[in-house]
């Protein structure tokens, strides 16, 4: 299941990132990649707000679907 | 590196060598938005920039170590460098790092590490002791960690990465002495720096095992009291500011609060004051009384009242509004919203093939288009990064302030919306722009869009008081350098005919012949006289120039000041085609120094003369409008030049559907979709 579809307050497990591996390289230095934990705080004007270690980020629906979840 | 060395020539190892004795070099190396150029700032007494939000520092600044926190005599240089989540670059700010790292090799590292978020920091502190450079580490925001409950166990964290670990809280310096004297010492003793050492499995690549050694270090040094995962006080506050309905009026709001406080409240008012009653009356009344005691040659005294005094004046006269306005904008900025209005834009953006990231330069280009441009370095897409530079001009910049406040006070006295609507005609072309652009244009976009969110914090009134007298100090020197200079040559083309000879009558003058050149590309602007043209043209040296110019020209036939209701300015406009003329000078390409920006970020003359074509289309295409249009519904007759205009509007209008037409072809050709 990607990022986009998950529910918000819960908090899951990576399973991969799909896409440019600049983008996958980058995910990763912030410590979003497979096996590691996400949870989605809010969706707010089309971005997901996610929680990773102890940061928020906002990304945009593109990347969001780029991120797969064990469901 | 130590190949290199040895086979350099020995006359440059020694001259190396000296230059390392006698100066020692610190780097400031951490994550975005983790503090280094608060720290910067508060160890050499520097006033650079530092937003909440991620990717402010967009190139490396170097300063001197304050005296308070040097006790030895060799002086040694700071650098502060952008911030990066790891050595390996992902955009253009962040190669900057590694290469300064790699190439220039400082004697120590300052890695300063964001408590608040000390798993992810570490990621790149361990690649930082690869490098054999001494790091110290500085955690920052120390306050923020014991608020929260969390405690870090220093001394062990410090033993598994063979390295000093200082707590600090940059934004009230506390611990930064004990940070500087261990800085100090490690790169006084030279030895280098033990590469901490986790075993890499064949099945997992470097960086996992990297990952995988930080998340035990982070077990055994910390303990976590607080879930980052629940929903907290912040996350609430986003929920309405980047609400998807209420996210932009709440920014509008903010802004038109901004806007208007600066340039009709208090702002306002001071800068009245200042141009009417001290640069109106009182210095220009005692220099002319000073000067006539003297019995100086009149045309000297001329030139130092209503050239020097008369244009320098105006536009000095505006100060209180600027160092309002970047007052109200450093608090903002520092209070974290600005990362939140990214992504609220982020959606609109996207229509036009930009994203959220193209706010920031759009933001910094309020201050001034020079950092705005520069700042679109932070956009990975070649394209977005493109369009960006060519839109971030339009947003008015912190020099078009005086042209806005004195139209508006001469022909708007009493209607507030006039100033701050310009703000909002940006947003309307940087939309409608883009997506002309991207019509005329063929490009694809690729660009996936993320952004840290800071946490919200109170913003420093020290700070925001530092920064706007750091723009203060900034525009008095602009005022008495180029536009000093360009205002007295703007005295002499408009004292002096081509013969070298005071003129009697303006109109014969050096000036009045260069902008009649000029005049007729603004007939149907429905602008008429040569002044006019003079006034935008010297605007390209700097904005503030318009109104530097203009109060030269006009103190020949006014006494009056320029900037009341009913000034000698009432006589070239109707309140529409002043509006025109405003829409005009904001609109139009930036100052030369801003297109120079241009430049370099586009990399390209065909992309730059491409960029200064669009903002010329634009701004004139606007200003025809505005002027044609606006008199029609106004006074139910179009203003002069109406016949032209019909024409011009003809030929820009078949020139756009062509490119248009050009782009479609081109597109099905390379198979790109819109």
């Amino acid at each position: 299941m990607p990022l986009s579809k998950a529910k918000i307050g819960e908090t899951y497990k990576i399973k991969g990132i799909e896409g440019k591996d600049k983008v996958k390289k980058f995910l990763f230095t912030l410590g979003c990649f497979e096996g590691q934990e996400i949870t989605l705080i809010s969706k707010l004007a089309g971005n997901y707000v996610v929680n990773i270690k102890d940061s928020r980020y906002a990304m945009d629906e593109n990347m969001a679907k780029s991120i797969v979840l064990s469901a | 590196m130590v190949k290199m060395t040895l086979t350099g020539n020995a006359d440059k190892v020694g001259k190396e060598m000296s230059e390392k004795m006698s100066l020692m070099k610190i780097a400031i190396a951490g994550n975005p938005n983790s503090g280094k150029t608060t720290v910067f700032n508060a160890i050499t007494g520097k006033t650079e920039f530092a937003g909440n939000w991620p990717g402010v520092t967009i190139a490396k600044k170097e300063a001197f170590l304050k005296k308070k926190f040097n006790p030895y005599r060799t002086a040694i240089k700071i650098v502060d460098l952008p911030g990066t989540y790891s050595i390996v670059p992902f955009t253009g700010e962040e190669a900057i790092t590694r290469d300064f790292i790699l190439g220039e090799a400082p004697d120590v590292i300052i890695n300063i590490v964001d408590g608040a978020n000390i798993s992810r920091s570490l990621f790149f502190t361990t690649q930082l002791l690869e490098l054999g450079i001494p790091v110290v580490i500085a955690i920052n925001k120390s306050d923020i960690v014991s608020k929260r409950g969390d405690a870090v166990d220093l001394e062990a964290l410090s033993k598994e990465l063979c390295c000093s670990v200082i707590p600090i809280t940059a934004s009230t310096e506390k611990g930064l002495n004990d940070l500087m004297r261990e800085a100090i010492r490690a790169g006084k003793e030279e030895k280098p720096q033990t590469a901490p050492d986790f075993p890499v499995n064949n099945s997992d690549d470097e960086d996992m095992a990297r990952q995988k050694f930080v998340d035990e270090i982070v077990e055994k040094c910390m303990v976590k009291k607080r879930d980052a995962t629940k929903i907290n006080l912040y996350d609430k506050i986003d929920r309405i500011v980047a609400h998807k309905w209420l996210g932009l009026p709440i920014f509008f709001a903010v802004m038109w609060a901004v806007f208007s406080f600066s340039i009709g409240g208090l702002g306002g008012y001071l800068s009245e004051y200042f141009n009417e009653v001290v640069f109106g009356e009182i210095v220009p009344d005692a220099v002319n009384r000073f000067l006539e005691g003297l019995n100086i040659n009149p045309l000297l005294q001329a030139l130092i009242v209503d050239g020097v005094i008369g244009g320098v004046g105006a536009v000095i006269g505006f100060l209180p509004l600027i160092m309002i306005l970047f007052f109200c904008l450093a608090l903002l900025e520092d209070s974290g919203y600005m990362a939140r209005v990214a992504l609220v834009f982020d959606r609109f953006f996207k229509k036009i093939g930009l994203s959220g990231k193209s706010i920031i330069p759009m933001i910094v280009g309020s201050g001034c288009a020079i950092p705005g441009v520069m700042a679109t370095r932070t956009i990975e897409d070649v394209n977005e990064k493109r369009m960006t530079t060519i839109l971030t001009p339009f947003v008015p910049c912190g020099a078009k302030l005086p042209i806005i406040a004195l139209f508006s006070a001469v022909f708007f006295p009493d209607k507030g919306w006039v100033g701050p609507s310009m703000y909002l005609i940006a947003i309307t072309i940087i939309v409608i722009g883009g997506l002309l652009l991207k019509k005329i244009f063929v490009w694809e976009n690729t660009s996936q869009f993320i952004l840290e969110l800071p946490e919200y914090k109170l913003p420093s009134m020290k700070y925001a008081f530092w920064q706007m007298f750091e723009k203060a100090k900034a525009f008095i020197l602009k005022a008495t350098t180029i536009i000093l200079v360009s205002n007295t040559l703007v005295w002499f083309a408009q004292a002096f005919g081509w013969n070298f000879r005071p003129v009697e009558d303006q109109g014969l003058s050096i000036l009045a012949t260069l902008g009649r050149a000029i005049a007729p590309l603004l007939i149907p602007l429905g602008f008429v006289g040569w002044q006019l043209a003079a006034a935008a043209i010297t605007g390209f040296i700097a904005k503030e120039n318009v109104v530097a110019t203009l109060a030269v020209l006009l103190s020949v036939a006014s006494e009056e000041a320029l900037n009341v209701p009913g000034s000698a300015l009432t006589q070239f406009f109707t309140p529409v085609t002043a509006f025109a003329y405003l829409v005009f000078n904001l609109f139009t390409p930036p100052c030369f120094a801003a297109i120079g920006a241009m430049n370099s970020e586009m990399g390209s003359k065909k992309w730059l003369f491409r960029a200064l074509a669009f903002q010329l289309g634009v701004g004139y295409t606007l200003a025809m409008l505005a002027s044609q249009a606006g008199s029609l519904i106004m006074y139910g007759k179009p203003a002069s030049g109406f016949v032209p205009a019909i024409g011009v509007s003809i030929l820009i209008f078949t020139g756009v559907v062509i490119m248009i037409r050009k782009a479609e072809v081109k597109r099905i050709k390379l198979g790109v979709e819109v």
